[in-house]
């Protein structure tokens, strides 16, 4: 890479890297079969995962899953053992991070603590080595202007003379996304970018995190352990564990039909119970439930989710069942029901509905049942 | 028990064991200056001594003194001018009672400050050598001299030091300013030629790039090393030094001009210890044949009792034609180092 | 995953208060009047031999100091000695930097070795590397060896405080940087190293006014700096006016330093932008590259710690062997030991009301008592030597010249390395711990006994052996203050090197290098390289 000449925009023009003839060209970013590791115990065993232009992508997984070493291995920052991380058709798994062309968010930012926010943001877009010596008035205004450009797309104008310390904890997220923009880069990685935020602050930056990697066109790939960030935010979701991806898709589809118990239950609450499907239809300690298509047969787990769950008192439809808990959420009440001779379920009904722990009543599976395989 | 603990567990052990060593150990601990303070055991006897000379130079004698005498003697080295001016500062309250200086313009400086000697040792040295009111003794003469480096011929070497502010010696001149010796010099030239030829030739050497060394010893180590060429030093360092200087020789200055001053060695009893035996001891052993010799033998210095040979190596002090001047001239060291400050020499 | 979360820091950082660390402790807890009264005597202590300076200046005849400060040779040692701290500062700086690069972010065989070596040339007097100098070069002289001696023995000042901040630094941004398009070098040199400058500043400072305040070397190697000056003036002159001003001119210049360096540090010292701590293992450099940082830390450390001895020990095989006067050697030995040791307690006690006050009590006043025990960083020995053989002799003659005075003196010129240690260690006992033993029936002395001092002593003690070690080498206020016929290891050293008997200063050498070095390790072991062997 030539590192910036005078013309920003063409910064990341891929020169240092040599187009691969094989090399998938659909996607953005396509990480093949990655394998790596501190010392000799290996984090990632072969991982798989792709982001389109313009795809937001999470990766989810709790503490110790390896997704921080994989957004090390995508940026460059840390060497796998084994597999491939290519940028469009390039292959750039041996390409130095500073020529990659891609963009980190770290976690809570780690603004340079030492320079202002408009250098921070300008960062990426000063010459570096020799180039510094041929630095023209042209691209000093360009390199202005960007910085300007993404502060005013942060939502962040007017703080360009402030220090790191002046920012709250939002406004350095956003200040850390409009510095890893700057170069438009090819991909840009989030790690945890929300973490440490109060709940209420936490969704509002994420909104205006997205909207501003959406604006940009960007392409990114969020790494997070909260599925409600996971779930709404992105276009696809890899769900990572263990150091391998469980399964990679939709929201919703990761929701309705996951493809594992743990994912199941990972990505939502959920009631999982034993069953065997037989004919279309799945038993299970509520009765029969129609499955939905392609899905497992045999002996089975079938995903129960609250609000698919129906409750209703000992006169009514499904089978006899004893209220165990009720929390009571606001707009709605989870209730915790025990069917006689089977585990508890969570139920969720609507508010104003008068249940109480101790009470007898009936439940009962709404539409049909996604079940997966027992393991 | 974790590593912090551990370490900290030591590091208290270290503390406290000091602090119970401290306690304890007042014996052969740090002896308070005051003799009162520590119950003297009988027939122990101690004196302390300020000394302006050199440990090398009288440290064996006063052992021999010791062994001699079986007076503890407590020796607190510094330069003749710091001693000096500590017992001005210190006056009556000073817990010296011997005061023993490289030259006798220090203790002129000091007039007032002694107790009067005893006649046996006020007379055991020729008068011209000596105080003239008894209150310090005369122990050794010696002469100022320039070591040279064999480099340099002797011929190039001027018989008179003032010639030294002459632009080819520039950089190539060794002195040691502190050193009452040098200071006694530049005093005799004040006192000779008044107190602007002496700043002339303070401002000269200090224009030359002169080298400034701590003490005589130094000078002398640098001659020999090729340091510099020529260095302004008592005569006797070069007689006493430890390994013979190979490369160096000593020029004795002009007759009649400063630079051939002759000056005495000295010691005095402070007013404080007038009625010290152990004082009047030690002054009288160091005018003793056997002290007197020790100083012909071993530091090359002149004795002045009479019946005691000449150093060996250099020229009687009778052939050493001094400068008409009285050692009581010298007693103006105050002004001499103020002039030296103001030049910026100190 | 190496990670901490918690609570978002506010959106404005509060100033630290000058140089000194975030405070742990609720301020404003109104101090105890018997602490207070501990503390400002502290302070008047500290603050005795500057005044007393003063107090003995404005009594000299005004036109003789006007005319001392006005000649041209305060301005001729004011530019040596400001020339002489530029050099040493800006060489401990990049090799204490480089070093702590070495130690903080390269995987060596033997990590806690390395930092006990790189500590230990603060177990080494500068007059000793500047006489090993001189048994080898006779006619070295002057600023570049003077400058090639004090920077290896100042060094360890920068290479530790800034070893622990590149290792507790953020390497967050350091990865964003690579992303940006910088190689790896000039990542760490653009993100990761600035973290570690105000701890590098810091140490700097403290090397600085170890050179400033230095006697030995520069009198070994005939540089006139203000410090030589001052002793000159000392043994040379009758009126000690001129050592008295010529001391305060350079406690002047010293405290200006502080001050300067003080501002400095606020200016590089900014709120964390960040909690969160990213952690990059340390690298592994490839055989060829440990190879050269082991050999680059080797010579270093050989040629401050191997090197003066080995001069020393090989003059006295040249000589064929000396005679060595044993009594003597240890009688000095153990004066040095009682005298460092007494000095390291009574800072420690003279440090743990004022180091209370400021980490529990925090107020203007405090802050204030503070600053002013804090004074004898500022102080060069031989103004604190000079200051206080002005003030027995006149308010204490009974004091003069004893071991009194003289520990006194390493008190007031070491307190502050006692106070910062004190100060950190009582600051890490939690407000709540002491809080929560109040509630449980403890009176407020017994909560200090049974749960802050049973915390904080392992620091406090550290601080006392820093103490130690440091008053075991010093000299300028040894020579002036030591009782009469009294020894110690450095004024043996001092007058051996004095009269160039290179053999005869290698027992008295070799017996300080060895005394002095193993509190020193034992600091070492006790602080960072623990840590890193972790």
């Amino acid at each position: 890479m030539t590192g910036g000449s005078g013309d920003v925009g063409e910064r990341w023009d891929g020169a240092a890297m040599a187009p691969t003839p094989m090399g998938p060209t659909a996607m953005a970013l396509t990480v093949r079969g990655i394998v790596a590791g501190y010392g000799h115990e290996p984090v990632l065993h072969g991982v798989d995962l792709e982001a389109g232009p313009g795809e937001l992508v999470s990766v989810l997984g709790a503490s110790g899953s390896g997704k921080t070493t994989l957004l090390r291995v995508v940026a460059g920052l840390h060497r796998p053992r084994a597999g491939s991380v290519h940028l469009g058709a390039d292959d750039v798994t041996a390409v130095a991070p500073e020529q990659r062309g891609v963009g980190l968010v770290p976690q809570e930012g780690a603004l340079f603590a030492h320079l202002s926010v408009a250098r921070n943001v300008g960062f990426g877009l000063a010459p570096t080595g020799r180039a510094r010596l041929r630095r023209t008035a042209a691209a000093t205004a360009a390199a202005r202007a960007r910085v300007g450009e993404l502060l005013d797309l942060v939502g962040l104008a007017g703080t360009a003379d402030r220090m790191p310390h002046q920012l709250s904890g939002g406004e350095r997220r956003r200040v850390a996304l409009a510095r890893a923009l700057a170069p438009r880069p090819r991909v840009v990685l989030l790690d945890e970018p929300f973490s440490a935020l109060d709940a209420g602050l936490r969704e509002q930056v994420r909104g205006e995190v997205v909207a501003a990697l959406r604006a940009a066109g960007s392409t990114a790939v969020l790494i997070t352990h909260d599925r409600r960030e996971a779930l709404s935010v992105s276009d696809r979701v890899a769900v990572l564990h263990d150091g391998r991806v469980e399964q990679t898709a939709a929201p919703r589809e990761l929701y309705a039909t996951p493809a594992t118990a743990r994912v199941a239950r990972f990505v939502g609450d959920a009631a999982l119970l034993p069953g065997r499907v037989r004919g279309g239809e799945v038993e299970t300690v509520l009765g029969r439930s129609p499955v939905r298509a392609g899905a497992a047969t045999g002996a089975v787990l079938a995903v129960l989710r609250p609000e698919q769950l129906r409750i209703a008192a000992p006169t009514g439809t499904g089978v006899a069942a004893e209220i165990v808990d009720v929390e009571f959420l606001g707009d709605a009440l989870l209730v915790t029901a025990r069917p006689d001779g089977g585990p508890a379920v969570r139920v969720r009904a609507p508010a104003g509905e008068p249940w109480r722990p101790g009470e007898r009543c009936r439940v009962a599976a709404a539409g049909p049942v996604h079940v997966v395989p027992d393991r | 028990m974790t590593r912090s603990t551990r370490t900290g567990v030591l590091a208290g052990a270290f503390l406290a064991t000091t602090l119970l060593v401290a306690a304890c150990g007042g014996g052969s601990g740090p002896a308070p200056a005051e003799p009162a303070a520590e119950p003297v055991a009988a027939g122990q006897r101690t004196l302390t001594l300020y000394s302006g000379r050199d440990e090398e130079l009288v440290g064996p004698l006063i052992q021999q003194f010791q062994e001699q005498s079986g007076i503890t003697v407590e020796t607190r080295y510094g330069s003749t001018t710091e001693m000096a001016a500590q017992l001005a500062e210190e006056g009556d309250a000073t817990p010296a009672q011997v005061f023993l200086s490289q030259d006798a313009g220090a203790l002129g400086a000091l007039q007032g400050s002694f107790a009067p000697l005893p006649e046996d040792v006020r007379t055991a040295v020729p008068a011209g050598y000596t105080s003239t009111d008894g209150g310090w003794v005369g122990l050794t003469g010696r002469a100022r001299v320039a070591a040279y480096n064999t480099r340099v011929s002797e011929a190039e070497v001027p018989a008179d030091v003032t010639e030294l502010t002459d632009p080819t010696w520039k950089g190539r001149v060794g002195i040691a300013p502190t050193n009452a010796s040098f200071q006694a010099f530049v005093t005799a030239l004040r006192v000779q030629e008044g107190e602007d030829e002496a700043r002339r030739f303070l401002e000269g050497l200090q224009a030359n790039d002169v080298q400034t060394f701590p003490r005589n010893t130094a000078i002398l180590e640098a001659v020999d090393a090729g340091a510099v060429d020529v260095g302004l030093i008592n005569h006797y360092y070069y007689v006493a030094a430890e390994t013979p200087p190979a490369n160096t020789r000593l020029k004795f200055g002009a007759p009649g001009t400063a630079s051939a001053l002759v000056n005495v060695t000295g010691a005095g009893i402070l007013a404080g210890a007038a009625q010290s035996a152990e004082a009047q001891e030690l002054v009288r052993f160091l005018v003793s044949p056997g002290a007197q010799e020790y100083f012909a033998t071993e530091t090359g210095e002149y004795p002045l009792v009479a019946g005691v040979g000449s150093p060996q190596g250099v020229p009687p002090l009778a052939e050493l034609d001094a400068p008409e001047l009285d050692l009581a001239d010298l007693r103006s060291l105050d002004e001499t180092t103020q002039l030296m400050t103001q030049v910026g020499l100190l | 995953m190496l990670r901490r979360t918690g609570p978002a820091p506010a959106a404005v950082a509060p100033p630290d208060p000058p140089g000194h660390s975030v405070p742990a402790g609720p301020a404003g807890r109104r101090a105890p009047r018997l602490l207070l009264a501990a503390s400002v005597g502290v302070a008047a202590a500290a603050a005795l031999p500057l005044v007393w300076l003063l107090v003995r200046v404005a009594g000299a005849d005004p036109g003789r100091v006007a005319g001392l400060l006005a000649r041209g040779r305060t301005l001729t040692l004011l530019v040596n000695s400001v020339l002489l701290v530029a050099c040493v500062s800006a060489g401990c700086l990049v090799l204490g930097l480089a070093t702590a690069t070495l130690l903080a972010r390269v995987r060596l065989p033997r990590p806690g070795l390395w930092w006990v070596l790189a500590a230990l040339p603060l177990a080494v007097p500068s007059y000793l590397l500047a006489f090993a100098v001189l048994a080898v070069r006779p006619d070295a002289r002057g600023l570049a060896p003077l400058v090639l001696v004090l920077v290896p023995a100042c060094t360890p000042y920068v290479t530790l405080p800034a070893a622990a901040a590149l290792r507790a630094a953020d390497t967050g941004p350091e990865d964003a940087a690579r992303t940006l398009g910088r190689g790896p070098l000039a990542a760490f040199c653009r993100v990761t190293l600035p973290q570690a400058v105000p701890a590098a500043l810091a140490g700097t400072l403290l090397a600085a006014l170890y050179t400033l305040s230095d006697f030995g070397a520069p009198a070994l190697l005939r540089y006139e700096s203000f410090t030589w000056a001052v002793q000159a003036a000392y043994e040379g002159t009758v009126d000690r006016t001129g050592a008295a001003v010529t001391a305060l001119v350079l406690a002047a210049l010293t405290l200006l330093l502080v001050v300067a360096e003080r501002a400095a540090r606020r200016r590089f010292t900014r709120g964390r932008a960040t909690s969160a701590v990213h952690r990059t293992p340390p690298a592994h450099p490839g055989r060829a590259g440990t190879a050269a940082a082991v050999g680059g830390l080797s010579a270093v450390a050989a040629l401050t710690l191997v090197g003066p001895p080995a001069v020393l020990v090989g003059r006295i095989v040249a000589a064929g062997g000396i005679d060595v006067d044993w009594a003597r050697l240890a009688s000095a030995a153990w004066s040095t030991l009682l005298l460092a040791g007494a000095a390291g307690l009574l800072a420690v006690l003279l440090a743990l009301p004022v180091g209370v006050l400021a980490a529990r009590h925090r107020s203007r006043g405090a802050a204030a008592v503070e600053s002013i025990a804090y004074l004898g960083q500022g102080l060069p020995g031989v103004v604190v030597g000079l200051a206080l053989v002005f003030f027995s002799l006149a308010v204490l003659p009974g004091l003069y010249q004893t071991a009194a005075v003289l520990v006194f003196a390493y008190a007031v010129l070491l307190l502050p390395k006692a106070l910062g240690a004190t100060r950190s260690a009582v600051e890490r006992v939690p407000v709540e711990a002491e809080e929560v033993a109040r509630t449980l029936g403890r009176s407020a002395a017994g909560t200090w006994w049974a749960v802050t001092a049973r915390q904080a002593w392992p620091g406090v003690a550290a601080g006392g052996l820093l103490v130690t070690v440091t008053a075991m080498k010093e000299l300028p206020a040894t020579l002036m203050l030591r009782p009469t016929g009294v020894d110690t290891l450095a004024t043996r050293l001092w007058a051996e090197t004095a009269l160039g008997a290179y053999g005869a200063a290698a027992p008295a050498a070799l017996a300080l290098l060895l005394i002095a070095c193993v509190p020193a390790a034992l600091l070492v072991r006790a602080g960072p390289a623990r840590e890193q062997e972790r």
